[in-house]
């Protein structure tokens, strides 16, 4: 996946065949990240502190829904990939770019939850963990070419 | 130029003085972001700028301070600003807290 054009507006990318596939695997595995897993604060000492984190489940939740409709429409439209010579070219406006890295992080994070938060690296993957590991290392890989594209572009 | 009126002292109260914020409104929370070894040192930097709207450089220094010390505090402001704060970095899957400062 690389970054080919920009205009004012929205980025231009280049995709093989087997990167789309992968990319629209990734995506569909969103929202990963357990709801109500973030804490409002560790110490738990503000005021009213289960009302505050009732708020903020409520607003992440809602979050997490906008952005889950905003994939599926982006999924579910079919002139978002353009068949190019060598694969596919993919067109996102700059606030989508925005949403798409917040999504391909909660795959991320919510896949490394699932592992059981590691802290070093992840030894011994079997059946069940696989698919987990591949799925963060995806999400990741993704997420990295589209700071890259943002930040080059600066 | 209108006279700015003295304040009035009502004699037979005793005023008390709190070592702790007031009000939401006061600046006396922390907004916190704390290590974990998953999300990238890019990525970190990247929603840095977005939230604080901050230059790479400073989103950097935080950044790096996150990742050799195990957390940054990022900013110091009133109960709703870090809420707000702690709402879009969470939303980027960031760990970060906020905490009264004591």
């Amino acid at each position: 996946m690389k970054l080919i054009r920009t205009s004012k507006t929205r980025l231009f990318f280049q995709l093989s065949e087997r990167e789309k596939r992968l990319l629209l695997q990734v995506l569909q595995l969103y929202p990963r990240v357990p709801s109500a897993h973030q804490p409002l604060s560790k110490s738990g000492r503000l005021p009213d502190q289960a009302e505050n984190q009732r708020l903020l489940d409520e607003a992440l939740a809602e979050q997490r829904a906008e952005n889950r409709k905003q994939l599926q429409a982006l999924l579910a439209n079919p002139g978002r990939f353009q068949q190019a010579e060598a694969g596919w070219h993919l067109q996102l406006s700059r606030s989508e770019v925005e949403w798409v890295l917040q999504v391909l992080n909660d795959v991320r994070v919510g896949s490394w939850v699932i592992l059981g938060s590691p802290e070093g690296k992840l030894e011994g993957l079997d059946a069940r963990t696989a698919p987990h590991f591949w799925a963060m290392e995806m999400a990741g890989y993704f997420q990295m070419q589209l700071l890259e594209a943002v930040e080059g572009e600066k | 130029m209108a006279e700015t009126a003295a304040p009035e002292i009502v004699p037979g109260i005793v005023q008390e003085t709190e070592d702790q914020p007031k009000s939401g409104l006061e600046p006396g929370y922390l907004v916190i972001c704390w290590n974990d070894p998953v999300n990238y040192m890019h990525y970190v930097t990247h929603v840095f700028q977005i939230v604080f709207g901050w230059p790479r450089k400073k989103a950097e220094f935080h950044m790096l301070q996150v990742h050799e010390q195990g957390k940054s505090v990022l900013t110091r402001e009133s109960m709703e600003k870090a809420e707000h704060y702690v709402h879009q970095l969470q939303k980027y899957s960031l760990h970060a807290t906020m905490e009264r400062d004591e």
